[in-house]
């Protein structure tokens, strides 16, 4: 068993709403693996019933070979969980949530552990600043360090760049690598498409069901790439499909020739791709 | 230990909030001030100082339980709570943490309800009778603090403490015997008197602040005030959810 986290039909049921259907994934350990779709998919209820915070109306939960609700205590020390809202105490300082947080476990050292992830998020400058006066990307940065201050084996993170500018986006991507790199299984939901990209695996969320599941590179090669040709100044497109194999076998057709002077091939972003993928189901 | 620790943090977070701090002690100031501005126009023969002391007292109860109630629902609102839990806190550490965070902010309060009460309505009580005084005041705190943990934990915002704030200090005024003794109330109004702690604390004030006053007949009060620190703290902690 390789795996850091494995569902099994998990449904959940608030009330009338199903919230969750009959959800069966695996998430090898090591890898960031993106949980993508739209508002009210259903993304915050299957992390919170990881975290063990939502109880499962039926199916199997088994996160680093534990039980989220009868093996709680002993399986928060391995996990953390940053929420969707930044859940932080705005009259406390960011070195004092982060402290606030990590007492919480046996963590050695706490003092010097918090100043290292400060640094890690770039927030030294402002640890003992007020969280009032954060700016919101800032307290996605805080409240990633009071998910981070234990050295947890598993990293849940509800939309943790929602809100936040692209640069700073671009890092905090780079800084979930750098922790997956590091051996932490990253669990990241989304409702930004693009930001597939950035994982190693995604599953597609919609009305609580799952729509699809793959690796960044296979959604993009289900989607077509068009392709713009200049030949004897006539400005020519097709489409075709966005694997390397699509585009040999398109320049293969066409042979090179002299009086091509340009081609250029666009693929379907992400984005579109998924979009895509959503709409389809919308329709059935 | 990790009660403690959330103790602390809460006074570190009423020590961030400096207008809350200074709104929940200057509160008290001014409604004992308008209490002696009100009392002063009564004639000289309603005995004043039975109701000096007990309203203090009901000031006190109802601020710890509105101050207390609110804030922990904000916790839940801004998803705090949940971190907490998740993030390996106890249930009891975080009511317990709670419960000790908001003792120190109504002892503060107490101890100033009580020092300007003496002062303004020229009081002598022995320094027996205050100590006790501010025991019962103190403990009467205690079990607004549960009282505020119980109710939180029915509110999914602020806005749902407010229907328990007349719901508590309507009947607290008119059946506790603040005003009226309960016992020439009718049957049901006394029933509903007896059910709510202030009357016990008022009771106990009564008895001590008499010329003489026989110890022993405050024990049940303090029992009864007992058991209903006992009893809230048991809704308050099975009623704390971990989970949806
Ligand atoms: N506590 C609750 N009580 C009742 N229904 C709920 C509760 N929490 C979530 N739901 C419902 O469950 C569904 C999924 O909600 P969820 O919050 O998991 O979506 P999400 O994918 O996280 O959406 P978003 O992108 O907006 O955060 C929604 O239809 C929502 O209305
Ligand atoms: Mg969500």
């Amino acid at each position: 068993m390789n795996h850091a986290i494995e569902i099994k039909d998990l449904t959940k049921k608030y009330g009338q709403i199903l919230a969750l259907k009959s959800i069966t994934l695996n998430v090898p350990v090591g890898t960031i693996y993106g949980l993508i779709g739209p508002n009210g998919a259903g993304k915050t209820t299957l992390i919170k019933a990881l975290v063990g915070a939502v109880k499962p109306s039926s199916g199997h939960l088994n996160v680093l070979g534990m039980n989220p609700i009868n093996d709680k205590w002993a399986l928060r020390q391995k996990i953390g969980y940053m929420p969707q809202s930044a859940a932080l105490y705005e009259d406390l300082s960011a070195k004092q949530n982060i402290l606030f947080f990590g007492k919480a476990q046996k963590i050695e050292n706490l003092n010097q552990k918090t100043d290292e992830v400060l640094q890690f998020v770039e927030l030294t400058d402002r640890a003992n600043d007020l969280v009032r006066n954060f700016s919101g990307g800032m307290k996605k940065r805080v409240s990633l360090c009071c998910a981070l201050i234990h050295s947890p084996e598993i990293l849940f993170l509800d939309e943790p760049t929602a809100a936040i500018d692209p640069h700073l986006k671009l890092q905090s991507w780079n800084l979930f690598r750098k922790l997956a790199n590091s051996g932490v299984t990253l669990f990241i939901s989304t409702h930004l498409m693009d930001e597939a990209m950035h994982c190693d695996k995604v599953t597609i969320l919609m009305n609580g069901e799952i729509i699809a599941v793959d690796t960044p590179q296979k959604i993009i090669e289900s989607g077509k790439t068009v392709l713009t040709i200049k030949d004897n100044g006539v400005i020519t497109t097709r489409t075709i499909a966005s694997t390397p194999e699509g585009l040999a076998n398109e320049l293969l057709k066409l042979g090179l020739r002299a009086s091509i002077t340009e081609i250029s091939a666009t693929p379907d972003t992400i984005e579109n791709i998924v979009l895509n993928i959503i709409k389809k189901n919308q329709i059935h | 230990m990790k009660t403690f620790i959330v103790a602390n943090r809460v006074l570190k977070q009423l020590k961030g909030d400096k207008r809350l701090l200074i709104l929940s002690i200057v509160a008290p100031l001014i409604i004992i001030y308008f209490l002696k501005l009100l009392f002063d126009a009564f004639p000289p023969n309603v005995p004043i100082t039975n109701f000096t002391i007990p309203i203090g007292a009901l000031v006190v109860h109802f601020l710890s339980f509105l101050l207390c109630a609110i804030l922990l629902v904000q916790e839940r609102t801004k998803g705090t709570l949940e971190r907490m839990l998740i993030g390996g806190y106890k249930r009891s550490s975080i009511i317990g943490g709670y419960t000790l965070g908001y003792l120190g902010l109504a002892t503060i309060q107490a101890a100033v309800v009580l020092i300007e009460s003496v002062w303004l309505f020229d009081l002598d009580y022995s320094y027996n009778v205050l100590i006790l005084l501010f025991f019962v005041i103190w403990l009467l705190a205690v079990v607004s603090v549960m009282l505020g943990i119980f109710i939180s934990t029915f509110a999914r915002h602020e806005g749902h403490v407010f229907p328990f704030i007349p719901l508590l200090i309507l009947p607290s005024i008119f059946l506790s015997g603040l005003l009226i003794n309960t016992d020439e109330l009718p049957q049901w109004a006394a029933f509903v008197g007896k059910c709510l702690p202030l009357h016990y604390a008022v009771n106990i004030i009564h008895e001590i602040i008499k010329p003489v006053f026989l110890i022993s007949e405050t024990y049940f009060d303090f029992a009864m005030l007992g058991a209903y620190v006992f009893l809230l703290w048991l809704c308050a902690s099975l009623s704390l959810k971990e989970t949806e």
